[in-house]
Formats: structure tokens, sequence, C-alpha cells
């Protein structure tokens, strides 16, 4: 090959793959609006909450971000938003060992700030993130109402049992040797704060009388 | 001095190795964030911004004064304006040490980002470009300002070199290619969509094209090699990286709301991006020894040939082991992508800059002798160091994919417990680079300060 065709091959080939980029680009930009939720006023004064913040200078977002902190593309998918706004504007109370600081973020801040993730949780990501095989091949394996419940409410989103779960919450893993209590569990299951003051816990009032016992009594067996 | 220009040179090594210098000592401080988020004043957030944004602008200003060197060789002439390299030179480190500052005052006080004309007044947040919109056109203007200084020197003298052809037009596209990231969206996926033409287009596009150019300036520089026949390889290793690296970009459209066909364009062009990396191994090797000159700059030659292999390992191997989508759909957003990161732009970009210094520095300063043993021991140290860094972040990644994509584990439980002795190892690793650059640092400012021989 001489110089000269080699240098053609450079110049004109580039400049097709970059037509060709062109091309999948203009396509894309049609379809993306399609693919994600209407964007509100509020979707994007929170959008701004992220960018003023640099959120991503530590946590994901669609997995592009600094990989020290969770991704937040789905994080108002599982967690309640109540739990979340209380975390957004003061981590430490609600999670004592947060390695997240206190931004001084107001409360319209963190209001506008979950309603953008509630947007980024419904965008076709083309199903990213995958749901783990584990969680997948134990769902509705449960034996026994309560812990059948446990799996409904989705509580290891939050909590854990024997390292499976989220961090947002205690660990139940022995709570039935620190609650023995099934009483107690009923009364904060109805009403978290009651018991626990400051709690960031969601109310579980929907719950029936039997669901609640029975949600208890399991409790009570994790020792 | 053969030209007075090289002392633009000169000035931008030196400032582009104590960025290198401030860089690793931020990342040390993010290492033992891993383990103690509170160790320092800073927060991780603007201590990251710090350690990417330091290391991205040490190399552009490295390969700012490179190509200074280059074009005024090639040409066999001054610059066409020295004191407008000059004003460019210290308007880029007064905007960098504003840009900085904004940064930390940001991060002591989150509120002082306020929003000023539609944008965040101290940092945008958004990574890698969290430079302010203000910040942003004063980069623009400076790069202008350079590349009009090195067009115009090249016009005067008429010598149109196939190496300042490439180089030119590879720090061309990527001035370009700043500009998809200064515009507002409300969309987070067009956000990031375009944002990724920036980063992907910047790192696996035209900072490419710049490496092949000065891989070739280098070998013709160290071995007096055919210049026709490194030409013409350039031409199809830059070809090669275009054509596999512009469509690769589909690899980061996987997952962040585009179209599904972006799997299919992204993994089958980014699957072949190594080819022409490791055909810049080949030629490094072929020419090294077909010309079997005898090389006075043995660290020269040494680091030129370890950037070729490292480039293909880092940015090849390393990329090409998570760009499936099969495979991504779990690793993406995990420490490997940390991992990949680290070895690629030590071995595409770190070592190519330090390379360009050492083969550069001794003909800008007339040495025709210097000791080389310390430029040894920093590469030895810097590179040992960062392969262990980088075994520790993949085996953290591979803890990470299996036990929180694979098996559902929280996230927060396998950063704090399970992956704790791949935060200790890195963070140890980190001291052992850091001992490499204090040696680089020190050798290349001697070497800047030292008399002619």
């Amino acid at each position: 090959m001489s110089n000269n065709s080699a240098k053609n091959l450079f110049i004109y080939g580039s400049l097709i793959c970059f037509i060709a980029l062109i091309v999948l680009t203009i396509d894309t930009m049609g379809t993306l609006d399609k693919r994600a939720p209407e964007i509100t006023e509020k979707v994007d004064a929170g959008k701004k909450v992220w960018h003023k913040y640099d959120c991503i200078g530590c946590h994901t977002i669609f997995g592009n971000g600094s990989y020290f902190a969770p991704d937040m593309t789905k994080a108002t998918e599982r967690k309640p938003k109540g739990y979340l706004k209380k975390f957004l504007l003061d981590p430490r109370t609600i999670k004592p060992d947060a390695a997240m600081p206190r931004l001084g973020m107001s409360e319209e801040e963190a209001d506008d700030l979950l309603a953008f993730l509630d947007w980024t949780s419904k965008v076709d990501t083309n199903n990213w993130p995958p749901k783990p095989v584990l969680a997948v091949a134990t769902a509705g394996r449960g034996s026994g109402q309560g812990q059948m419940l446990f799996q409904k409410h989705d509580c290891a989103a939050c909590h854990q049992i024997q390292g499976l779960g989220g961090t947002a919450g205690p660990d139940l893993t022995n709570v039935g040797n620190r609650r023995p209590d099934i009483d107690w569990h009923i009364r904060h299951l109805k009403d978290p704060s009651s018991v626990v003051s400051g709690s960031a816990m969601p109310a579980f009032a929907n719950l029936t009388d039997e669901e609640l016992k029975a949600l208890a009594e399991y409790l009570t067996t994790l020792k | 001095m053969k030209y007075q220009s090289h002392q633009i040179s000169l000035n931008f090594y030196t400032a582009s190795v104590l960025l290198f210098l401030v860089q690793v000592l931020v990342g040390i401080i993010a290492a033992l964030q891993f383990m103690w988020p509170d160790f320092f004043i800073l927060n991780f957030n603007t201590i990251r911004t710090l350690h990417i944004n330091a290391l991205v602008v040490w190399l552009l200003m490295g390969m700012m004064g490179a190509t200074y060197y280059v074009v005024t060789e090639e040409s066999e002439s001054e610059l066409w304006s020295i004191p407008m390299a000059q004003f460019q030179f210290w308007a880029t480190v007064i905007a960098v040490t504003a840009v900085v500052a904004g940064y930390i005052v940001m991060g002591l006080y989150p509120q002082a980002n306020m929003e000023v004309f539609g944008t965040r007044l101290l940092n945008e947040g958004r990574e890698y470009i969290e430079a302010p919109r203000w910040a942003d056109v004063l980069i623009v203007v400076s790069v202008l300002l350079f590349l009009f200084n090195c067009f115009m020197t090249v016009l005067k003298t008429r010598k149109f070199t196939a190496v300042q052809g490439v180089l030119l037009g590879g720090l061309t596209f990527l001035a370009l290619m700043y500009l998809p990231g200064m515009f507002y969206t409300k969309s987070m996926v067009k956000d990031q969509f375009w944002w990724w033409w920036v980063v992907h287009l910047w790192v696996e596009g035209s900072w490419e094209m710049i490496a092949a150019a000065l891989l070739a300036f280098m070998l013709h520089k160290l071995l007096g090699a055919d210049v026709k026949v490194l030409a013409k390889w350039m031409y199809i290793e830059t070809g090669l990286v275009l054509f596999t690296g512009i469509l690769g970009l589909g690899h980061h459209y996987y997952w962040i709301g585009t179209p599904k066909y972006w799997l299919w364009v992204g993994g089958f062009f980014s699957s072949l991006e190594p080819i022409p990396l490791l055909l810049m191994v080949w030629d490094a090797f072929r020419t090294t020894r077909e010309t079997r000159a005898p090389v006075q700059n043995r660290i020269g030659l040494y680091l030129t040939v370890a950037h070729a292999i490292f480039n293909f390992v880092g940015a090849g191997l390393w990329g090409v082991i998570h760009t499936l989508p099969q495979v991504n759909k779990w690793t993406h957003g995990t420490q490997i992508t940390t991992a990949h990161g680290h070895l690629a732009f030590y071995g595409a970009y770190v070592l190519l800059i330090v390379a360009i210094i050492y083969v550069t520095l001794p003909s800008i300063r007339n040495l025709k002798e210097f000791n080389q043993s310390r430029g040894f021991q920093s590469f030895w140290w810097m590179t040992i160091s960062m392969v262990f860094i980088v075994l520790s972040i993949t085996g953290a990644g591979m803890v990470q994919t299996y036990l929180e994509r694979l098996l559902g584990l929280d996230y927060v439980t396998v950063k704090a417990s399970y992956n704790l002795w791949f935060w200790i190892f890195r963070a140890i690793f980190g001291v052992g680079f850091l001992v490499g650059v204090l040696i680089l640092v020190k050798d290349v400012l001697s070497l800047v300060r030292r008399p002619a021989s």
C-alpha cells in the first residue's frame, strides 16, 4: 500500500464512519423522548439539583459516574420516598454510619430531586440494571405467611437478614433477640415513629391485623 | 536551545508534571476515602473531580508542549508568534487555577455553586467536564489560540509533513469534540448521550490520533527510522482507530435510555478497538528491531515502547473484556470500569506524555548525555504500582459484579465489607505510585533547569 492510498483510506474511511455516527445520532434523537416519561418542570428542577450538588461526583446514574456510592437510576423504585427525603436532608440522623454528608439541601430541592429520580427510574434502559439471579431464583419461596409478606412488601430493600438486603434500615438478622415482643412489632409496623422517634420507615397501616401479626411473628423468629 | 519557541514547551512540561503530582496526591486521598469517607476536609466528590480534572489538564498541557516542539522541529522554524504562545500558557495556568479554586470553594460550601445565567457558577456537576461554562469558554479560546499559532507556523513554512497533519488534525478534532458538552439539555438521557461524544471521542478518537502521530514522531527522532514507512503505518493505525472508535461509541449507549440497535453497533465496533492498538505495539517493535541504530536516549525509547504496550493492555484488553453487551449488562457501573479507566489512561496517555517529555527534553536542553537512571526508577515505581492498583480494583470489580449484580447483595455491604482488602491494597500501591511520580517530577525539573552540556 502506498502512503497516499493509506492516507486516503484514513481520511475517507474516517469521514464515512463519522457520517454514519451522525445518521445514527439523528435517528436516536428522534426516539429518546418516546423511551422516557414526560419531563415536567419539577423533573427539570430536580436535574438541576443533581448537577448543583455534583451528585455524580460520588454516585452513578445509568451506570455512569464515580462508582463511590450506589447507582441512582432506580433509587425511588425500591426505597420509600419518605425515607429518601429524610436521608437527603440529613443523612446521618437517619443512618448514623452513612458515608454521605449533609449538603444543606432544602426540602423543595429534595422533592425536586426525587421527582427527577422518579423520571430516571421510568426510562427504558434496555432492562438495565438486570435483576440479580439469586433474587429471581428465590422470589416467592418463603415458607409461612410472615415471610411471604416480608417479600411482598420488599422489606429487604432496606433491611438485611443474614447479609442479604439493603442497609438503609437496621439489620434484622437477630431482631428476634433484640425485640422479642410481638406487640412491639405490630405497633412499630403500624406507625414506626410512635415507637422509634425520628424513624424514617414508612407506616404499614394498610396491612390487616392478621397480616401484621404474621409479619411480627416472623420477625421475632429471626434470631 | 535551538529555537526560542522550545521554552514554551518547557513551561508546559513543568506545569504538566506538577499537575500530575497534584493528581496523584488527591488520588491517594480518594483511595483512603473508600475506607474512611470523612478522612479529609473535602468530600470524595470534590477530591475525585480534582483527580480526574488534573489528569485531563496535565495530559492536555503535555500534548500542547509536545505539539509546540513537534511543529517547530518539523517546520524547522520558530513558532508563528512566541508571545502568543507565552500568553496562551499563562492564560491556561490562570484559568486552571481559578477553576480549581472554584471546586474547592464549592466543596467547602455546596450552596456557593449557584445558578448564574442558566449555568452553574463553580461546578457543572457533569463528570470530567465539571468546569463551569465560563471556564469552557476560556478553554476554547486557549485551544483556539494554540491551534491558530501552530497552523500559522505550518502555513508560514509550507512544510506539510504527515506527522504534523495527523497531530494537528487530532488536536482540531479534540477542540471540536469539546463543543457537544457545552449546552444544557433537560433530558438526562440526552445529557449523557452528548456527554459521551466529548468523553469517548476524546479518549478513543482524537487522543489516540495524537498518540499515533507522537508515536511516529518519537520513533523517528529516537531511531532515525524512515519517515515514509512510519507515516504509512501511522495512517493505517489512525484510520483503524477511527473506524473502530467512532462507532465504538455505541458501547456507552447500551443502558442509558437509547435504542437497542446500539447494542449491535457498539458491541461490534468496540470489540475491534484493540486491533489498531496491537498494530502500534508491533510498529514500535518492528521499527526498533529494523533500524538497529545505537540509541543514546534509552529511557525515551523504553517509555515509547512501554506506552505502546500498555496502551494495548489498558485501553485495549481491559476495555474489550467488558465491552460486549452480554457481559457489560452485569459489569456496567462497577469497579471493572474503574480498573479499565486507570490502566487505559496510564498506558495510553500518561506514558505517552512522560515518553515525549523524555524524548524531547534532552534535545531542547542540548544535553548530549544525561543520567537516565532516575527515569528508569520512576518508570518501574509507577508501572509496577499501577499494575497492582489495577489488579486490586479488578478484583474489587469482580467481587462486586458477582455479589451485587449477580447475587443481589447491597452495594454498601459489598463496598464496606467484602472489598475492604482491595481498597487497602490500592491505597498502598497508590503510595508506591506517588514515589515514582516524585522521582519523575524531580528529574524533569532538574533537566529543565540544568545548563547545557
